[in-house]
């Protein structure tokens, strides 16, 4: 059977890893050193009293959150807005899928340098236009988080873009010229027709992207590495991170990956069994 | 009437507003960084700063690839991306040929659980990888790289190659072996040809998805020389005083190949059955 050779790479390669991790959740063992010991559910206990855990979390809600929010938003629009058909449209729809190819490395140093405090262009503008009058400190502690949301909704949106006006182009035009020669508003149109039709793919859209967001680390960790204010966008997944490679302990760095993996299970969980019937699919 | 065509034709001005910021978010930071990549050390400094580079120079690619182990980095990635294509490919076409021509038991299961994968993050394979990887013994190889890759890859790209075969019909195959050819030759002769813009298209998602990965290779690489790009311009960071034009410079050359290989199969991704070729 020529699907053997995939079953196997998948289990030894993510299946395994990911159970084995369960068990590694279970023993007090350094990240380098062979030594390891069994400590039984020691590791979440710890975490339960630890305030940096609370802390990282609540910090990946936050940021979960708001990008989830607006990338769906944006990328909806802009999906409404890219299938319109006006000239130029294939070009426009490629620029705008740019930013979601390109390395994430790439995307941190762009926006690090456009929010330099002292060289970057985004300062020299709202200066020069008056809105500040004192540099402000992107990447500093009262505003870093800010920052990595806006540089994340950027990266990111245009996957919903994608995903939104690929089912776009399925919806039978019919249906608009019908509603049109009953004189239908546009607002009417996207709410009676439009919607409806995108919400199966909205559903799925928005449960991936919630699920890559909350365990999004390479875009958190670049953006806080070396800012100085790294710790005011300390994420889950950045905390877990940091456990096994900054303070080597392998366990609690498992633990943590365990967690934030439990609540995405129960998240997918109550999310199917609110709105699976709603978003009709299957 | 009048009312009517004025309206039209604010709305249709708006589209063309929407479209022009949407290009303008989209393609300013670009801009910016290739422009910075061309301005002498005195002129990325100055303020205010100018768009167009007044004394365009190579200065900083010049650094680049004589100052630091960017082509060392820039080889690796291509080396290692390229070899987890060439594994993600070959296990994931006859994958996706076996889910899509043959009929057996729980084939539909496979299916949803190789979907379900999606739902482990790097993050959470990468913690048990590294320290799986370290007793094994393969840790700072370009192999656990390869395979680190595959992992994060095949789910997708199964998927995607499965919807490939999909579309193609059958009948074609059964032809052939109605006339005597066995499967094999069916397989090279037929379906091969057919499934090629298909199987390009997968490959070089995969490049992009390879090429552009961060974390595995920050965990799973030490020694310098075996780093891959993304990794390799991070460290250019460490230096005291960031040297702005070299790093845009870098930041253009790594995005250069992930932009030509998007450039190509766009018009995939964007006629949809590429929707669900996208991860991250």
């Amino acid at each position: 059977m020529t699907i053997s050779p995939a079953l196997i790479l998948i289990l030894a390669l993510t299946l395994y890893p990911v159970a084995y991790s369960i068990w590694l959740s279970l023993l007090d063992k350094h990240s380098f050193f062979p030594q390891e010991r069994f400590v039984g559910l020691e590791n979440f206990f710890y975490l339960w009293t630890d305030s940096e855990f609370w802390s990282s979390l609540w910090l990946g809600v936050v940021y979960s959150v708001w990008t989830i929010f607006f990338q769906i938003i944006l990328g909806v629009a802009a999906a409404l807005i890219l299938n319109e058909s006006f000239m130029g449209r294939g070009l426009v729809r490629a620029i705008v899928l740019f930013p979601y190819m390109i390395p994430t490395i790439v995307a941190v140093i762009l926006w690090k340098w456009l929010l330099n405090d002292t060289y970057g262009v985004v300062n020299y503008w709202m200066f020069d236009l008056r809105i500040i009058r004192d540099p402000i400190s992107w990447l500093g502690a009262d505003h870093i988080m800010l920052s990595l949301i806006i540089m994340s909704i950027w990266q990111f949106f245009p996957f919903v873009l994608l995903s939104i006006l690929a089912r776009l182009q399925t919806i039978p035009p019919e249906l608009y010229e019908a509603a049109k020669v009953d004189g239908a508003s546009a607002l009417r149109r996207f709410v009676h027709i439009t919607l409806p039709q995108i919400k199966g793919i909205l559903f799925v859209v928005i449960l991936l992207r919630s699920i890559w967001m909350f365990t999004k680390f390479d875009t958190v960790w670049l953006m806080g590495e070396g800012a100085g204010a790294g710790r005011f966008i300390r994420t889950l997944p950045v905390y877990a991170y940091m456990r096994t490679l900054t303070y080597y302990q392998a366990g609690l760095g498992a633990a943590l990956a365990v967690i934030m993996f439990a609540i995405l299970v129960v998240c997918t969980v109550i999310y199917f069994r609110l709105f699976r019937e709603e978003a009709d699919i299957g | 009437m009048n009312r009517w065509r004025f309206r039209r034709l604010s709305s249709r001005n708006l589209l063309y507003l929407g479209a022009a910021l949407l290009v303008l978010q989209a393609a300013f930071p670009f801009f910016w960084m290739v422009s910075t990549a061309f301005k002498p050390a005195v002129e990325v400094f100055a303020q205010p700063p100018s768009f167009i580079p007044h004394h365009p120079t190579w200065d900083n690619f010049q650094r680049l690839f004589t100052a630091t182990n960017f082509l060392t980095y820039f080889w690796n990635s291509l080396i290692v991306s390229g070899l987890a294509v060439l594994l993600t490919m070959a296990v994931s076409a006859a994958g996706a040929y076996s889910l899509t021509r043959y009929e057996y038991m729980g084939r539909e299961k496979i299916a949803g659980l190789i979907l379900c994968t999606y739902m482990f993050a790097p993050i959470m394979v990468v913690i048990p990888f590294f320290i799986l990887v370290k007793k094994v013994g393969i840790e700072n190889t370009h192999f656990a790289l390869v395979l680190a890759f595959t992992s994060f890859c095949l789910p997708f790209t199964l998927w995607l190659m499965r919807a490939f075969f999909k579309t193609i019909p059958v009948q074609l195959e059964e032809a052939a072996l109605v006339d005597g050819a066995g499967r094999i030759r069916a397989v090279i002769y037929v379906v091969l040809p057919l499934a090629l813009p298909g199987i390009i298209a997968t490959s070089i998602f995969t490049f992009i998805l390879a090429w552009n990965d961060y974390i595995f290779t920050r965990i799973l690489i030490t020694s310098d020389e075996l780093k891959t790009l993304p990794v390799g311009v991070q460290d250019l960071f460490h230096s005291a005083l960031i040297d702005w034009g070299l790093i845009m410079a870098a930041g253009m050359m790594i995005t250069i190949p992930a932009l030509l290989f998007f450039v190509t199969v766009q018009r995939y991704l964007i006629r949809g059955w590429g929707a669900g070729a996208v991860k991250g």
